[in-house]
């Protein structure tokens, strides 16, 4: 019990002690709550319509409603959850593809490392955000599907940082050892390369959060979301017909992207710091 | 030398035909197919359909149609496209225009004003100006493009008038010599402050964080303690030695120049690349976007390898690296 309080403090002086750190968790702290809380702090569903189309904000619909009489606050935290699932999930499968491929390049090296760094810089190379406009537009844009696009063709960069650290892993004593005892292959990938040189690709994939909310968002506003769920994009793409009537449906909603990307933002930048030992001694 | 030249040539050789493959198949595995669209909805004529097939060659076996596909590029010739009925060359031509206007402005105003905040930046590290460049950074990083874009509009454009609201120039008049020049400037200027407020970070955020890196190096202290004018160790070593990333970015970014931004164009109006590929998606123009994207990955690869090369002609430690 003590040593997981002393490691809880040590946490928090750590965030404590980066203030890019600090801002991210505070506010996404605050999108958590909010996103917890909703349905008590809000009366209408997002999917609602009424008659009172395009309210300017009033105190019963605190940011006002949209050209289908929905309300744009429950609209928008509601949003929240699919911005932040479409970005979790496909950065997670970003993060999980590219540690694997990564890891076995640069463990393995020779033929293998060659062939899997040619794909790597090849896939670098390719122009994604076309590539993802595309595969949406012809295979229909579900959230699944925008899900899995945006994690497979994420997934070089942290192939290329994960293959750096095991290759320089791989020349530690305690690898070494380990294959001097005679461990197989997959263990220690798995039990050393990959749990030690996973820092880079945690922060990484938390800027890749941000980066695949935005393309979510992007693509909604494209007119290429999902028109079964609520999304920040889409709001906006409604929101740009009545601009010059009710803007605060535009306004609201990408303020919304603003503030969740952010924090993503803030946070990978920190973590990135702070898990890196060579740039914290450049900050000094 | 020559093997690294080599080399990177043939990485993005390789680069151009992986996408070239990967597109062909993703686009024959799609449904709905473009000949549908054209034999129109309501009661299409089979004979209509079968001769459509016969004219764009859909009849074929996929192998077929890529080697054709191919042969016919390799000649020179991208095809027509579907929607447009003309040479997809010739499109691509007639919008790159406009689309470099507005991205290379764009870019070169970003990269100016980027690289000198991030200088200041860095050489002023911890003071209120720096805080503030590098809070906007995060802010300006985190906003969705089009969103700026429409905001520009509604406060400029829509509220205050002093912009159009959209389009290349007044279809209204039609304005020749200087007038039409300052006319398309007036168009310009939104698009062009929307897209270097979103690029201006990613110089920024570059150029301070390789100044600093250079900063820490032990030849900096070294000058330092034999007594060096400040301003000379600035001037000949650190900025010299952090300009380098700056090039490669600078470099990739104009790769993807001709094919405008998407959302920009779109939320403008603006008549350029980015919208035609953006059209060519939504009607299944398949030629035509094949065309583009090859296009696009060609300049990509052929910017990348002129990137290296100019990286190892200014660097000397690569330059001597590869002798």
């Amino acid at each position: 019990m003590n040593n997981i309080k002393n490691k809880f403090k040590k946490a928090l002086k750590t965030i404590n002690s980066n203030s890019q750190l600090k801002w991210g968790c505070i506010l996404l702290c605050f999108i958590i709550i909010m996103i917890i809380i909703t349905p008590f702090i809000t009366k209408y569903s997002p999917y609602e319509i009424s008659c009172d189309m395009l309210l300017p904000p009033n105190p019963d619909n605190i940011l006002g409603t949209d050209g289908l009489g929905k309300d744009v606050f429950s609209m928008i935290l509601y949003g929240a959850r699919t911005s932040i699932t479409i970005g979790l999930i496909s950065a997670l499968i970003s993060g999980v593809i590219g540690t694997f491929i990564g890891g076995i390049a640069g463990f393995v090296g020779g033929k293998v490392d060659a062939v899997i760094s040619e794909i790597i810089n090849i896939f670098l190379m390719i122009p994604t955000f076309f590539l993802i406009l595309m595969i949406v537009a012809i295979f229909g844009s579900s959230m699944f599907n925008v899900m899995l696009v945006l994690g497979l063709t994420s997934w070089p960069s942290n192939a290329r940082l994960m293959r750096v650290e095991a290759l320089s892993l791989k020349e530690r004593t305690f690898v070494k050892s380990s294959i001097a005892i005679g461990e197989s292959n997959w263990k220690i990938l798995f039990n050393y390369i990959i749990p030690n040189g996973i820092y880079p690709i945690i922060s990484n994939t938390t800027l890749s959060i941000s980066g695949a909310i935005l393309t979510e968002a992007s693509l909604s506003f494209l007119g290429l979301g999902d028109p079964n769920i609520v999304s920040w994009g889409q709001m906006i793409f409604d929101g740009k017909s009545y601009m010059a009537t009710a803007p605060w449906i535009t306004t609201f909603s990408g303020l919304a992207i603003l503030i969740l990307v952010v924090s993503f933002y803030l946070i990978g930048d920190g973590l990135n710091v702070v898990l890196n030992p060579k740039l914290k001694n450049v900050n000094k | 030398m020559k093997k690294y030249v080599f080399r990177r040539l043939c990485t993005g050789f390789l680069a151009v035909a992986v996408v070239f493959v990967l597109n062909f198949f993703i686009i024959k595995a799609a449904p709905g197919s473009p000949v549908e669209i054209l034999a129109g909805r309501d009661n299409p004529s089979q004979q209509l359909i079968d001769n459509l097939n016969e004219k764009y060659g859909f009849n074929q076996p996929l192998y077929i149609q890529l080697v054709k596909y191919v042969s016919n590029i390799l000649k020179g010739d991208l095809g027509d496209s579907i929607i447009y009925n003309e040479n997809i060359l010739k499109i691509i031509m007639d919008k790159m225009g406009t689309s470099l206007l507005l991205t290379l402005t764009a870019i070169i105003f970003a990269v100016i004003i980027g690289t000198a905040a991030g200088l200041f930046s860095a050489t002023h590290q911890r003071g209120i100006v720096d805080k503030v460049f590098t809070s906007t950074s995060y802010i300006l990083n985190s906003m969705p493009s089009f969103w700026l874009a429409i905001m520009f509009i509604m406060v400029f454009a829509t509220h205050l008038g002093w912009f159009p609201t959209s389009g290349y120039s007044d279809i209204r008049h039609t304005y020749t010599g200087i007038r039409h020049v300052l006319d398309v400037m007036h168009h310009l200027f939104l698009p062009v402050l929307t897209m270097t407020l979103l690029q201006l970070p990613i110089y920024f955020k570059i150029a301070k964080s390789s100044v600093i890196q250079v900063l820490s190096e032990d030849f900096i202290t070294t000058f330092k303690a034999t007594g060096m004018n400040k301003k000379k160790i600035y001037n000949k070593y650190v900025f010299r030695n952090a300009i380098l990333p700056i090039i490669t970015v600078f470099g990739i970014s104009l790769a993807f120049v001709i094919t405008g931004s998407v959302l920009v164009e779109t939320v403008f109006s603006w008549p350029g690349t980015g919208r035609v590929m953006m059209n060519a998606i939504m009607n299944r123009d398949y030629p035509l976007i094949m065309g583009i994207y090859l296009i696009l990955s060609l300049s990509i690869s052929i910017m990348m390898l002129l990137v290296d090369l100019v990286y190892a002609y200014i660097d000397p430690r690569i330059r001597n690296s590869y002798k």
